[in-house]
């Protein structure tokens, strides 16, 4: 009796695990603050939403690393706002579709080719890595003006 | 020290003595008997169905299932050649992809049985054996979806037909439930062979095989089986007695002269 309740159980268990898929991966854009005058990374209060959508992908966070979801379109566009001062940067990129598992599903990864930004708290953006893939790792680094001393 | 030097003999002494049980053991090795039931007991051809096939979705992720027929015989004392086919289909329905297989597949292969029979009438067998499988197979995408902050992405991708194969080392046991009706089951194990990339995406499905994307499935079966039988060696490599010519002389008959009356005239 007790080894028939035990296969019972062993497949009511294997019952209900089979139709759990995972979620397919992300891949996210991995970017770094620095400090544009000393090239140490820093922590910035920052906002960021992505031009033609309606959400706000992130907001008011004191951070020095963050990350951004890039487009199916080739190029993505962001308003960034780096401790109340607004900038807007424009990704250009390569989309290369991936393939996780049929249970799972596919994925996109994408491949920087340029980006450009209003300079008004950014000084200038840098490409570290060009791929941009589901192991999320510094891809861009921005280097911000300093704020002046006193100033919030 | 003496405590020292007596325990060192004795570790010496246990060495020897181990290694003298050890030689004993090698010599008295056991010659295997050689085995007294070489002769053929299932006559006729077996044909099979396996009874898991259409049930796969019970165990395996996705609404997986199909058919499968076999045939074997015991072509050589102990040895059966096995030939199986079948059809199956896979789906998968997630909110992100739509996937859809399917194919037929066959495997041939031989069996050996390692259990001695008691008599000409035990037919159970125990066996383990190896199979050679290849599958037609067909897959297509119907839809799949990216979510993304920007908003999904959708795309489809087309038909895309395969030629893929396999080998398998089978152990089993098949059973005669009732004069003539035999059930049994096996496990597999199932290596994938160099199989060519088919493009994007990849095969997912192998019909009779499972899981592309694993080199190596394992499997289980559960078959009823029905021997016909009709002994189709009975007349084979048996020759006819030939008919011995029976020479009959013909023997004359003895003319009987028949005794003329003589009139007597006189």
């Amino acid at each position: 009796m007790k080894q028939f309740l035990f296969l019972i159980g062993v497949l009511f268990i294997a019952l209900a695990c089979k139709e759990i898929y995972e979620v397919p991966p992300h891949s996210l854009l991995s970017v770094t603050i620095t400090n544009d005058s000393t090239q140490l990374q820093m922590s910035s209060i920052v906002t960021y939403q992505g031009i033609e959508s309606d959400s706000l992908w992130n907001s008011e966070t004191a951070v020095p690393v963050f990350t951004l979801p890039l487009s199916n379109k080739g190029t993505t566009s962001f308003r960034i706002t780096l401790d109340s001062k607004v900038d807007t940067i424009s990704i250009v990129h390569t989309i290369i579709q991936k393939y996780a598992s049929m249970e799972t599903g596919f994925y996109d990864e994408y491949k920087l080719n340029s980006i450009q930004s209003t300079h008004h708290r950014i000084r200038s953006i840098d490409i570290t890595d060009s791929l941009v893939t589901t192991i999320w790792h510094e891809n861009i680094k921005i280097n911000i003006r300093p704020l002046p001393p006193g100033s919030k | 020290m003496r405590i020292l030097r007596l325990t060192f003999v004795l570790c010496l002494l246990a060495a020897s003595s181990y290694g003298q049980v050890q030689r004993e053991k090698e010599s008295v090795k056991k010659v295997k008997p050689k085995r007294t039931d070489n002769y053929i007991r299932l006559k006729g051809l077996r044909f099979g169905m396996d009874a898991t096939r259409p049930f796969q979705y019970l165990w395996t992720k996705g609404d997986r299932y199909g058919s499968e027929f076999s045939a074997d015989m015991e072509l050589w004392p102990n040895m059966f050649p096995v030939f199986e086919s079948g059809y199956e289909f896979m789906k998968i329905k997630t909110p992100n992809v739509n996937y859809s297989g399917q194919g037929s597949y066959s495997r041939f292969g031989m069996d050996y049985n390692f259990l001695q029979a008691e008599n000409k009438n035990d037919k159970n067998i125990l066996y383990v054996g190896a199979r050679y499988g290849f599958a037609l197979a067909s897959q297509q995408v119907n839809n799949y979806r990216i979510d993304s902050y920007w908003g999904p992405t959708t795309g489809s991708y087309g038909n895309q037909t395969f030629f893929a194969h396999w080998g398998e080392i089978v152990f089993g046991m098949k059973g005669e439930v009732f004069h003539n009706f035999y059930m049994g089951w096996s496990i597999r194990c199932k290596i994938q062979l160099n199989n060519k990339p088919i493009g994007y995406p990849p095969a997912y499905f192998i019909p009779g095989f499972g899981k592309a994307e694993s080199g190596s499935n394992f499997d289980f079966t559960y078959s009823v089986y029905y021997n016909i039988p009709w002994d189709f060696r009975k007349n084979i490599g048996v020759k006819k007695p030939e008919q011995k010519k029976v020479i009959t002389k013909q023997v004359k008959k003895p003319v009987v002269k028949k005794p003329v009356l003589k009139k007597l005239t006189d």
